[in-house]
């Protein structure tokens, strides 16, 4: 079962990408692919190894 | 505390890994090339800037992190984007090292040889040559699909470690993840996935059972699938590079075009990257043993990179010996960590001899040159093997670290390391000897050819190209630099897909920055374009088909010009659809904007029987309205045609290429040294039409320079001696030209 900070970090991904994209629809192109980096490469990442 | 079953500390060295990964990275930064480069550099740091889409499959991820670099705050654009390509292989090199010293500890008590091997094998990895010379210009997305190898790597490792660990499942959930992701930088992304499950199979069998963690795998695959979900979204909003238009929305982003067929059509073409066509595997382009030859040649090239075939023996012997040390270390990975060896190996195997089977290439620029009549790729493709001569490098330094050990042993009275360790320098070999190769410190040629081509053409003109290395580096003068926005540049080769030429259709015309252009063309009054470059509607350009079965010579007339077309001087012998849409742009814009063929198309002009109208105004070849006859300023010149000698030779003393090719001293890429040569002919060229107009003292300097253009390429043989090379056309197109047409009508 999942513990109370992957559960955090998964929510915090899931609202970092969810940013990237709504910026990427807007047309933005700095924020966008910050939030999607970061994401991606980060967030999600260590939400999937911390216990 | 981690310990092997021979007692040894399996502790990593992470600090020792994070020192080295900073030195390669030194390194890269001292040999990172300071803008641009020929062949997709350009196109990739153009994507980057303008966060567009590149060739298909459109590497989203990359396009992310790009984007990213090119934010950071020093440097031009051109040289933070290359430095993404360092920092992937330097976090690559500092990977290895971890990985090494894994399979070392479970063979060496001694800590500091371990970590020296282990250093060996990142040093070794970092300047093998091609790995040394991508890291060090962004000009592929393979640096980064590297990292994410390196990184399922070390993860595989840790679970090999310990699969029944609290953390495996979680491990092998993040690889799935990973490989998912490094999917949408590049499909290479799934080479490491046979490794993973042969590593899975060997290590814990029963995992493969467990659906839970099968599902929970799959899932996380599958969202690291979700960054290709970018490339419908911006391609919505028509960036200046917007490569296959995977996207239905013609003018603005909307929820029905963005899920409709069409987007979903375009997406899944240009991920499956249909814009190629790629045969079937079971039809060989060329046989097997020379595709293996191709791997060998540039195999050969990491270890000394000898781009002008002057130390050939040398070279040879150096393969041979990197060649059997990678073999040894193979032997002592087997023996001594047997656990990594079964990702390792298959690794090893997937990126080399699966690879070269799945790459299927016809044979490499630079294999086997006495064979004439062989179909060829247009460049040298070592870079799809970075990856396995990376991971060679890992073998061969843990067989060097057994060549040392056992020097070590023959000495007597135990291991005498120290005094035997001299013999690492071997490792070092690479680093010296292709330095001068890899490096790409000083390289401005590329950005200022874009900029000379660019500036032989008029205020508004339209310039066709014909490839990639005489369309992308003008892009990225155009997109990123802000230079000469005001040319339209249509490639043929991109002509023939369906998307490219609705993409030129919504170009907006840009103002002519007269301050900014060359002085040849101030004081003039050029009137701005009010038409788009083509007066088809969309749907009309759609109905263009791949090609006319057309075989018989037909006449194009457009004002004064009448140019017979005979489909025989064509490059498939029928107009393909790039043919027929030059023509049309070319009696679309007769009059309103100056009409320019690129001269890397190698004669382009003539095959479309545009001879009488073609002069010759530097790089390009100006289409004039009207009939040319020699004059005072026009020269006809055997061979070549008219020349514009006076805006020629005002064009030349304004280029920068010819300085930067002198600086530099070299042009390593050879199927690339087109563009040097097309310097070199032009100056030849412009020389004998002042000699004919009996300006011998500047005939005499002009030549002098484009004979020191060749001399520093290293082709001069192609111009001076008894018998000159014909130079081949000054760029290749990694684009198929066009649909295959009957052989008859």
């Amino acid at each position: 079962m999942s513990s109370s900070r992957a559960l955090v970090l998964r929510a915090a991904a899931a609202v970092v990408i969810m940013i990237g994209y709504a910026d990427l629809v807007r047309g933005g192109t700095v924020l966008a692919p910050l939030a999607l980096v970061l994401g991606y490469l980060v967030v999600v990442p260590l939400s999937f190894l911390v216990e | 505390m981690a310990t092997a079953a021979s007692g040894h500390d399996l502790r990593p060295s992470y600090r020792a890994a994070a020192l080295t990964a900073l030195a390669v990275l030194g390194l890269y930064v001292v040999t990172l090339a300071p803008t641009t480069a020929m062949w997709d550099a350009s196109e990739y740091i153009t994507a980057a800037y303008t966060l567009g889409i590149p060739h298909p499959p459109g590497n989203p991820l990359f396009v992310l992190l790009g984007r990213v670099a090119s934010l950071l705050p020093f440097g031009g654009v051109a040289y933070r984007v290359n430095l993404l390509a360092a920092v992937c292989s330097a976090l690559s090199a500092g990977i290895w090292f971890l990985v090494a010293e894994r399979v070392l500890a479970q063979w060496l008590a001694l800590r500091w040889v371990r970590v020296v091997g282990a250093g060996l094998a990142a040093v070794l990895s970092a300047t093998a040559f091609t790995v040394w010379n991508q890291s060090v210009v962004n000009e592929k997305v393979y640096t980064v699909s590297l990292a994410f190898f390196a990184v399922v790597s070390w993860l595989t490792v840790l679970w090999c470690d310990d699969p029944d660990g609290r953390r495996a499942d979680r491990i092998l959930v993040l690889v799935a993840y990973l490989i998912g992701l490094g999917y949408t930088n590049h499909p290479a992304g799934f080479l490491v996935a046979p490794a993973v499950a042969t590593a899975v199979i060997v290590r814990r069998p029963r995992t493969i059972l467990r659906w839970r963690l099968i599902a929970s795998g799959a899932l996380a695959l599958v969202l690291g699938l979700t960054p290709f979900a970018f490339e419908p979204i911006r391609a919505a909003h028509h960036p200046a590079l917007n490569e296959g238009e995977p996207t239905g929305c013609t003018d603005r982003i909307g929820v029905a075009c963005t899920f409709s067929d069409t987007t979903v059509r375009r997406l899944m073409a240009n991920i499956n990257r249909e814009q190629y066509g790629k045969p079937n595997l079971a039809e060989r382009q060329a046989p097997f043993s020379a595709q293996l030859g191709m791997w060998w040649l540039y195999f050969k090239w990491q270890w000394l990179r000898d781009p002008y075939g002057t130390q050939r023996p040398l070279q040879s012997m150096l393969a041979f010996m990197f060649l059997g040390l990678g073999v040894a270390g193979g032997v002592v990975h087997w023996r001594r960590d047997r656990a990594s060896f079964w990702f390792f190996g298959p690794l090893v195997f997937t990126v080399t001899f699966a690879l070269v089977y799945y790459m299927n290439f016809k044979y490499g620029a630079s294999q086997a040159p006495e064979l004439a009549g062989v179909e060829r790729e247009v460049r040298d493709r070592d870079y799809f093997y970075l990856w396995s001569y990376s991971a060679w490098s890992v073998w061969a330094a843990l067989g060097l670290v057994a060549l040392w050990r056992l020097a070590a042993e023959r000495m007597g009275q135990g291991a005498r390391w120290s005094w035997t360790a001299p013999i690492l320098l071997l490792g070092a070999l690479p680093l010296v000897g292709n330095w001068r190769a890899a490096s790409r410190a000083g390289e401005w040629a590329t950005r200022e050819w874009a900029r000379d081509v660019l500036n032989s053409v008029e205020p508004y003109g339209v310039l066709i190209t014909g490839g990639d290395n005489d369309t992308f580096p003008l892009w990225y003068a155009q997109e990123v630099e802000g230079v000469r926005r005001d040319v339209t540049v249509a490639v043929t080769s991109l002509l023939n897909t369906d998307w490219y030429a609705r993409g030129l259709l919504r170009r907006p015309i840009e103002r002519y920055d007269e301050a900014g252009g060359p002085a040849v063309y101030r004081g003039r009054r050029w009137p701005v374009p009010t038409r788009p470059i083509m007066s088809l509607t969309t749907a009309q350009l759609n109905a263009i088909p791949d090609y006319l079965d057309v075989r018989e010579p037909q006449l194009f007339q457009q004002g004064e010009i009448r140019a017979v077309v005979d489909p025989r001087r064509l490059e498939f012998g029928v107009p393909l659809r790039s043919d027929i849409l030059v023509l049309q742009m070319l009696k679309d814009n007769l009059g309103a904007r100056p009409f320019y063929i690129s001269r890397t198309t190698a004669g382009y002009a003539q095959s479309l029987g545009l001879e009488r109208h073609a002069l010759v105004q530097g790089l390009v070849t100006k289409i004039a309205p009207s009939p040319l006859a020699a004059g005072r300023d026009t020269v006809a010149v055997q061979g070549l045609g008219f020349i514009d000698a006076p805006r020629t030779l005002a064009l030349w003393r304004q280029y920068g290429a010819p300085a930067a090719i002198v600086r530099r001293g070299e042009w390593v890429d050879r199927p690339s040294a087109g563009i040097p040569a097309l310097y070199t002919s032009t100056a030849l060229v412009l020389a004998q039409a002042l000699e004919q107009q009996g300006r011998s003292p500047d005939a005499h300097r002009i030549r002098e320079a484009g004979l020191d253009v060749a001399e520093a390429a290293h082709i001069t043989d192609w111009f001076v001696g008894p018998e000159p090379i014909v130079p081949p056309p000054a760029t290749g197109s990694d684009v198929r030209r066009g649909t295959p047409v009957p052989a008859s009508p």
